[in-house]
């Protein structure tokens, strides 16, 4: 039909040729049906653009959003380029459904919101929206996390993680942690008050405005609970009370034997500055733990999967002190906190203050849970580092029969609990898995056939039913003003236990040990426990008068730097195989030494760089090094290390030299482990201390000899052997010759680990055996100092910023002033007019509608 | 020529009032309209409904980008392989353009099937 129209190469002048002749024929039938023709397939082109454009694309191993969406610059990713005067954009008057009162909130330069209520209910609600209105993402992806609801939006690549939570049984916790809230009407006033608070946030989104993250992984905000509330509480408890070492430690016990056990992985530390010193307050303790019934000798035999040596793992750490007015030049109490978590972005912490009539507290609070956890108000402050007794234990199961339904507990036959967890999958159906639960505990491991804990079940203190003053503590501390209000404040807290840290104006210190923390035997729960005997649970917990405390010390301070919390003469036993044996007594030395101390000081100790364990091993390991025997090259390196002061700064080479040096020492010595981890047997590693003091006491000790090997070898041996691996590793990878801020690689990661949202570019000091205790990933998550003069006066600062969207510059506004350890006034404001104008962004008014 | 200037000043206004509010692909059916009313070849319909569309995401993407200073196409363009500001522009401007050019081509089209169609200008 085609044959009388002239040939040409533009298909378009084909077809305006072809309506040429249509119109000067009356439109003949022929034609009529070419425009249909022609019209269908422009719509279907059309249509098959905007198809294409709104799948989700894979261009190698990354996964793209649908790129029309994402790419239109009214709703996409342009519409969350955030303009620099977004601030002055916010709304001006807000409506959320339940505010009994009006409330102000003006925000300052850093984006901090001052939020000025008529009750605690009301600025728990405008919290919860201001929550959401910065960082819902990543409340969002918290709460996935913890549920293990990931793979819903991220598909297969998340679901083994996903089963795990569900497995250690995450989900119960949070379940049992609200039942536990909940048992208080007021909890549940403030928590409905603070979820309604985001849901009126979330409610009023439209997909132009949704946070970008939900447009870059193509998924919508939905309602938000008071159960995601319970499962962010639930995520920082796994974080800082999961840690145990049962399976390392039972088969270390196995490999060496008791002697060499104790020698390699002792509790305490000799010279170690505990939490709480004994003054003679437990003489007329005496612990009430049932002698002899436990009977579970440690399980041999068991073999693991993944070795990851403990001395490797990066403890979750934290620094905290008060100095009391006897040493301060005010005459009144410094207080610091500094807890040190995994560095994320959005950051893990977000500044507010709230004012109330009655109180008026600054601090930060954790996004998707309502008060402030680590602040101050007009009386008092306080902080929080982790206490981190081991309160994970597992238990060796007997089964019946191999259906592993049924158990023996005391000689009877006991049914398990079946818990059918059904996990979400993006693309896939999901997937239901069923999980055994004993009177210990979830059985994790027993859908991985030849797992060494394929049949132990898990007691861990977070599945517990916590007390409801665990919700509320944190709202009564900011509404405290007294030491009694404190102690008060406090009592209760079940998990995860913290070392609270207090002063207040009126002049008083205080430190807390606070907890629910397990009444154990002797080494009791150190090794894999036989799970057949209910004698073999935890015999209660500490009594909360009788957890360690301490008030008002004649040496004029308190502090915790995750060390141990007592002495071994306090009446109970306790134990992990992390404490801190260097930050705390590096902290110890500092505040001990301090006169006339100002926020200056504070400062100087929060950013110390100095690592006690340097301090103990250089002239050690020096002492042993043969230097006359070394080449040119190693003759430098050494003149290097031996000119170092100990003292992890990143602008220099030193302190990348030794840390290789000491890696290498550490697998020459402990090279038996190795091999064994390397055979699928995990066995505990000797914590970094005991090398130092091998050497410096025992150089003939049988660990520094190689099995392997005719000779016999001594510390001394090892000491030269690594240093010239370290000089081989440098002449090889003479690259690797980088000063300390560029070979630690220090990285601020985006939470679903999106590297262009994350800040790979921060060169920083410190270590994490220095107060400074920045690692690659982990460190200071904010650090904070409180002059607690009249007016109370503190500075604070963290990685990141107030806002959770990374086109906003308020993203990682003060990570430089962070990383330069710089510090920003934190504003007590006593009325929203008390913010100077230059120094205000913006203000919101919430009303009920 | 009246008409093609007509057509990309269309897409560009209603485009935008628009687009607020509804679908990602709204300005496909939106540059339909001047492809119906503004008659043209469909040659130039297509074209004219191109940088109807390219201009208006461009300029709308371009003025978001610089009140942002950047902070935000810097980090996504990490995420596209590194591409700079002015290749996400481009891409952005380029799928509203298509957008626009087929909608307005389908338009133009969609015209010749009911009425008696005019001579093309």
């Amino acid at each position: 039909m085609y044959s009388g129209l002239k040939p040409t190469k533009d298909w378009f002048f084909t077809f305006d040729s072809a309506r040429q002749i249509c119109s000067l024929t009356q439109s003949p039938p022929y034609l009529r049906s070419m425009h249909i023709v022609r019209f269908l397939f422009a719509l279907t082109l059309t249509g098959l653009l905007i198809w294409q454009l709104q799948r989700p694309q894979q261009i190698g191993d990354k996964s793209l959003p649908p790129l029309g969406a994402f790419f239109n610059p009214f709703s996409g990713f342009w519409h969350n380029a955030e303009p620099a005067d977004a601030p002055s954009r916010l709304p001006q008057t807000v409506r959320i459904p339940g505010l009994s009162d009006t409330v102000q909130v003006v925000f300052d330069d850093l984006m901090v919101p001052h939020v000025f209520a008529a009750n605690l209910t009301d600025a728990v609600r405008v919290q919860g929206y201001l929550m959401a209105q910065f960082r819902l993402w990543q409340m969002d992806l918290m709460a996935r996390k913890a549920a293990g609801r990931l793979s819903e939006i991220l598909g297969e690549r998340t679901l083994a993680l996903d089963r795990q939570s569900r497995r250690r049984g995450m989900l119960v916790a949070a379940e049992n942690n609200l039942k536990g809230w909940q048992q208080s009407p007021e909890n549940v006033r403030l928590l409905d008050a603070y979820t309604a608070g985001v849901n009126a946030w979330i409610d009023q989104l439209t997909p132009a405005g949704y946070p970008l993250e939900f447009k870059l992984l193509n998924y919508q905000p939905e309602p938000w609970t008071p159960l995601k509330t319970a499962l962010i509480s639930e995520n920082m408890a796994e974080t800082l009370c999961s840690g145990e070492d049962d399976l390392e430690a039972t088969n270390a016990l196995a490999a060496f034997g008791r002697e060499n056990f104790d020698l390699l992985y002792p509790q305490w530390m000799p010279g170690q500055q505990p939490i709480i010193p004994d003054t003679g307050q437990w003489a007329n303790i005496h612990a009430q733990v049932p002698p002899g019934t436990l009977n579970s000798g440690p399980l041999n035999g068991l073999t693991g999967l993944d070795p990851i040596p403990s001395a490797d793992r990066d403890m979750e750490g934290s620094n905290n002190w008060a100095v009391a007015g006897s040493k301060t030049r005010s005459g009144h109490p410094l207080l610091a906190n500094d807890p040190h978590l995994n560095l994320t972005l959005p950051s893990i912490w977000f500044q507010v203050q709230l004012h109330l009539p009655q109180q008026n507290t600054y601090g930060v609070a954790l996004p998707g849970i309502p008060g402030i956890i680590i602040g101050f108000n007009e009386n008092i402050a306080w902080g929080i580092t982790n206490v981190g007794h081991d309160v994970s234990d597992w238990y060796k199961i007997t089964w019946t029969d191999n259906t592993r339904s049924v158990y023996l507990l005391d000689g009877k036959p006991t049914p398990v609990q079946w818990r059918i967890e059904e996990v979400g999958v993006k693309g896939q159906p999901s997937l239901r898995d069923s999980v055994r639960y004993t009177v210990w505990g979830p059985v994790v491991f027993d859908h991985q056939p030849g797992h060494p804990l394929r049949d132990c079940a898990l007691r861990w203190i977070t599945h517990d039913m916590p007390s409801p003053k665990t919700f509320n503590i944190f709202l009564s501390l900011d509404a405290g003003a007294t030491y009694a209000d404190y102690r008060e404040g406090i009592a209760g807290f079940d998990c995860p236990a913290q070392n609270f840290v207090f002063a207040s104006r009126s002049g008083d210190i205080a430190i807390q040990v606070q907890g629910k923390l397990p009444l154990r035997e002797k080494e009791q729960g150190r090794f894999i426990q036989e799970g057949n005997q209910s004698a073999n649970a935890w015999h209660g917990f500490i009594p909360q008068e009788q957890l360690p405390s301490m008030k008002n010390p004649a040496r004029g301070f308190v502090f915790s730097a995750n060390q141990h919390s007592t002495p071994p003469t306090y009446p109970y036993y306790y134990f992990s195989e992390g404490f801190d044996t260097y930050r705390g007594r590096r902290i110890f030395e500092r505040l001990s030494l301090l006169r006339d101390a100002t926020v200056d000081s504070m400062k100087t100790i929060q950013l110390d760089n100095f690592s006690p364990r340097s301090g103990d091993a250089l002239p050690v390991v020096l002492g042993l090094l043969n230097r006359p025997a070394l080449d040119r090259e190693g003759a430098e390196l050494a003149n290097q290390i031996a000119a170092w002061d100990g003292r992890y700064e990143k602008d220099l080479l030193a302190p990348t030299l030794f840390e290789v040096w000491l890696d290498s020492l550490y697998r020459l010595t402990w090279d038996e482990m190795y091999a064994l981890n390397e055979a699928n047997t995990e066995v505990l590693m000797p914590a970094s201390w005991r090398l130092t003091d091998l050497l410096r006491r025992d150089t003939a000790n049988i660990f520094f000899d190689h099995p392997g090997t005719p000779k016999r070898e001594t510390a001394r041996d090892i000491v030269n052997e690594s240093f010239r691996a370290m000089q081989h590793h440098f002449s090889t990878h003479p690259e690797a010759k980088k000063n300390w801020g560029q070979a630690k690689g220090f990285v601020l990661r985006h939470m679903a680990l999106i590297d262009a949202f994350s800040r790979t570019d921060v060169l920083v000091g410190g270590h994490r055996n220095a107060p400074n205790a920045i690692s690659k990933t982990h460190g200071p998550s904010w650090r904070m100092i409180v002059d607690l003069s009249s007016p109370v006066r503190a500075v604070g600062v963290y990685p990141g910023g107030q806002s959770g969207n990374p086109g906003s510059r308020f993203y990682d506004n003060m990570v430089a002033a962070w990383a330069g350890g710089e510090y920003f006034d934190l504003l007590l404001l006593e009325n929203p007019a008390a913010l100077p104008a230059q120094r205000k962004l913006a203000q919101q008014t919430f009303s009920a509608p | 020529m009246k008409n093609t200037l007509l057509t990309i000043l269309f897409i560009f206004a209603a485009g935008h009032l628009c687009s607020y509010g509804l679908p990602w692909w709204a300005i496909a059916p939106v540059a339909a309209v001047p492809g119906w009313v503004f008659r043209q070849s469909p040659a130039r319909s297509l074209l004219a409904g191109f940088a109807g569309g390219f201009l208006l995401w461009l300029t709308v993407a371009l003025l978001a980008d610089m009140a942002n200073g950047g902070i935000l196409s810097a980090r996504i363009g990490a995420l596209f392989m590194g591409a700079p500001t002015s290749g996400l522009a481009l891409v952005t401007g380029i799928l509203g353009g298509l957008l626009a050019g087929l909608g307005c081509l389908t338009g133009r089209w969609a015209s010749d099937l009911v009425g008696q169609p005019a001579k093309a200008r």
